[in-house]
């Protein structure tokens, strides 16, 4: 009987192989149209120079990034190059501190400190503002990155990574951009706290 | 999905294949022992696998579809072990005979 | 003794090692949760799991190794060519190795530039290591690659297993050149992360231990080539006909269309059935056999893999693989709990049965019995298990609090993290990690001791 036949399911693996990873071809080859800058889920780095929200859309029924008028990032609006490349040593900087083995980022990770995705609208920093004396946000932010420990929010600390100014603003201009990227909803609810049942 | 469905639900879900995965390990066994008693206690294991994609259907807080993949994956847990068994018993007899 | 076979034993030995160094550094980070100032200012948590992750994934791989350059050159009748290179790239892999753990360690991080990347910590995970050693491994694999491919060409001799293996060893070798790349775009990035690290773990990797579990269960059940190859091509037909697009459940909230909510869930969801017929296949072999073997520690960890699978990949995946759960259970204690117990289950316990095997072929033993790995085995099962029901409440505890209720902020993290259930769950994962290590300790000593303390259970000669 062909079902005893190692032949038969040869060719059933062969030819199940075969087809998904065409479909997996095919589905990545439109992905990545998405993902790109300028795409349809991920906004040109020059999103930088604008207010970004993150709200719940009804018609969806999940949240989703709002990009709003202008509003430049340390007081100075950057053209499409010069955000490029803070967006590129900012991903620099997060990859040789190595924050993803702590943080997660669109949820991927570690999960020993915060979810970075939607940090540039983490209600928080009005408070840090405040506390560290700093002008706007981006400033608060950056003060944090260079002296996490002097500034930590709670008993685990972020440890001082010897970040300097340069790289703290890529940083912040980098979580800028991505606070942007449309996760389809993840992470839900954010900023708004539910009443416990 | 409130907070405490999506728990009830994550909860659900595991017991549905942690049931499926207990009903075919005593499947197996009865199978093996030739014994009727876990032959019936394999499908009470089943039936209570089935009873947990009816609350999943019933009562979680998912689309249409998932609930169809549900049921139709109750199918495939149902079928596997006694087809998985009767290859297994087909193949090695093929061995011992040829 | 083939020298492939030699090579084999070191591979193994090194294996073991880097499975205690994996295990120290589990316990450091476990730590790091329970006391946030052990070791603050000095090694941080970030690089004690570098240390747990990485060397999670060399142990792996150089088990896989071991069980091939054991297996191979019997199924191929004849040494392996190119074995003098391997022998060679061994030390080679082990003294990089050490150099990366080291400058890890001590150097920790560059400044953001290429540099730090080329020479120190490339902080994506499971593929940290710098630049240069990436370069090393793809070096180590192309040789271990030539070996095979090599010997299938010159003895022109292929069967159903070494075919399954190429074949496999060229995704494998492929996919893992996505340890290069530094893309700025997070979305790109992780996108093709996730081809390697699922495409490994959950494809590639499955095929691997499929073909060693079958040259495994050749020489400890004596069950047929004929009979071992066609579940091989069943297994490999259904884990990745699910596995493949099984890959979109990375896909939900990375910035990706939300098509793959549906395709990734879908498939996903459906992973778990072949791991069902695995684990009924497993009881039909023990029961046929009546639990008898020439070997009980190889056969009870092969019988650990087919269950640690199934509850570790399939209950535990299945629990949170729908997106509609996923959104709040996303890079929680709850996902840690998961990968634990699946790499455990699916590929830890494998590479175990075969180090045991290998063992009773080498100490030239009728039969392999014992009492210490019993203890060994009831230790790091138990512990395992433990850890993963800890995290569990864990993650129940931060998806709930931290995700569903405090809307994910900051505050929503902390509030979570100092949760009561939470703090208990971290508490208790620390307790089985320790019951883990005492279970680890016992398997070294075991494996150095079994079969030559009671000259009464062995029996002069070669195995069988």
């Amino acid at each position: 009987m062909k079902f005893d036949d190692p032949a038969f399911w040869r060719a059933g693996a062969i030819s199940t192989v075969v087809v998904m990873s065409i479909v997996l071809i095919m589905l990545t080859i439109d992905s990545l149209a998405v993902i790109s800058p300028g795409g349809a889920n991920v906004p040109l780095y020059t999103v930088i120079n604008q207010h970004i929200d993150y709200k719940f859309d009804a018609k969806r029924g999940s949240d989703a990034p709002v990009i709003g008028g202008p509003e430049p990032l340390f007081g100075k609006s950057v053209d499409a190059a010069s955000a490029e490349a803070l967006i590129d040593k900012g991903k620099l900087v997060i990859q040789s501190r190595a924050c993803m083995d702590c943080h997660t980022f669109f949820g991927n990770g570690a999960y020993y400190a915060p979810d970075l995705t939607k940090a540039w609208l983490d209600p928080a920093w009005e408070t840090w503002q405040a506390i560290t004396g700093a002008a706007t946000r981006e400033e608060a932010m950056v003060k944090f990155l260079m002296d996490p420990v002097t500034n930590r929010t709670w008993t685990r600390a972020m440890p001082n990574l010897g970040i300097t100014q340069p790289e703290a603003e890529a940083t912040v201009a980098y979580l800028k951009w991505m606070a942007a990227v449309d996760t389809n909803g993840f992470p839900p609810n954010f900023g708004r706290m539910r009443s416990k049942p | 999905m409130s907070d405490i469905g999506l728990l009830q639900t994550a909860l659900l879900l595991g017991l549905y294949v942690a049931l499926a995965g207990a009903y075919g390990i005593v499947y197996a066994i009865a199978r093996l022992q030739d014994a009727s008693i876990l032959h019936r206690t394999s499908l009470i294991l089943y039936g209570l696998h089935g009873l947990t994609a009816i609350v999943i259907v019933a009562w979680a807080p998912l689309q249409v579809g998932w609930k169809v993949l549900i049921v139709a994956s109750s199918g495939a847990f149902l079928a596997i072990p006694p087809i998985t068994w009767r290859f297994l018993q087909q193949t090695h007899e093929t061995e011992v005979q040829g | 003794m083939y020298r492939s076979q030699q090579l084999a034993l070191k591979y193994l030995a090194a294996a073991v090692a880097l499975f205690g160094v994996m295990t120290v550094a589990g316990l450091m980070s476990a730590y790091h949760y329970v006391n946030p100032d052990f070791l603050f200012g000095v090694l941080h948590f970030n690089i004690a799991k570098i240390l747990h992750i990485d060397t999670l994934i060399i142990w792996l791989l150089m088990g896989f190794m071991g069980a091939i350059y054991w297996f191979l050159p019997e199924e191929f009748g004849r040494e392996l060519v190119g074995i003098q290179a391997a022998e060679i790239l061994f030390y080679v892999f082990c003294g990089a190795v050490g150099v990366v753990a080291i400058v890890f360690i001590v150097v920790q991080y560059g400044g953001g530039d290429e540099t730090a990347l080329w020479f120190i910590n490339q902080g994506r995970k499971y593929v940290e290591a710098p630049r240069w050693a990436a370069i090393g491994v793809v070096v180590v694999m192309a040789v271990f690659a030539y070996n095979v491919l090599g010997t299938a060409y010159v003895t022109r001799k292929v069967t159903g297993i070494t075919a399954v293996l190429m074949v496999d060893l060229v995704p494998l070798l492929v996919l893992y050149l996505d340890a290069f790349p530094a893309i700025s775009n997070m979305s790109a990035d992780l996108f093709w992360w996730w081809w390697l690290v699922h495409l490994w773990v959950e494809a590639t990797w499955e095929v691997l231990i499929g073909c060693i579990m079958a040259w495994t269960l050749m020489q400890l059940l004596g069950t047929s080539r004929r009979i071992v190859e066609l579940w091989l091509y069943i297994e490999v037909a259904l884990v990745l006909g699910t596995g493949i697009l099984g890959l979109g459940h990375h896909y939900f909230w990375i910035g990706t269309p939300n098509y793959w909510l549906t395709i990734g869930g879908l498939f996903s969801a459906l992973e778990p059935l072949p791991l069902l017929g695995m684990v009924i296949h497993a009881v039909y072999d023990a029961g046929t056999h009546h639990m008898k073997t020439t070997n009980r520690p190889a056969f009870y960890w092969m019988m650990a893999e087919a269950f640690g699978n199934f509850l570790g990949g399939g209950v535990w995946g299945f629990m949170i693989t729908l997106p509609q759960v996923n959104l709040y259970a996303h890079g929680t204690q709850w996902t840690v709990s998961h990968g634990h117990f699946a790499f455990w289950g699916a590929y830890a316990c494998g590479v175990l049965s075969v180090v045991y095997l290998v063992i009773q072929k080498v100490r030239g033993l009728a039969h392999l019995e014992g009492t210490l790995w019993k203890w060994s085995f009831a230790a790091l099962n138990v512990g395992l298990i433990g850890m993963v029901g800890a995290l569990l409440v864990s993650g129940f505890a931060q998806a709930f609090v931290e995700r569903a209720i405090g809307g994910s902020t900051h505050d929503a993290f902390v509030a979570g993290q100092e949760n009561r259930w939470f703090v208990e769950g971290i508490v208790t994962r620390f307790i089985f990690g320790l019951m883990f290590a005492a279970g680890y300790v016992a398997l070294v000593w075991d494996l150095l001791t079994i079969g030559r303390r009671a000259p009464v259970l062995a029996t002069a000669g070669a195995a069988e």
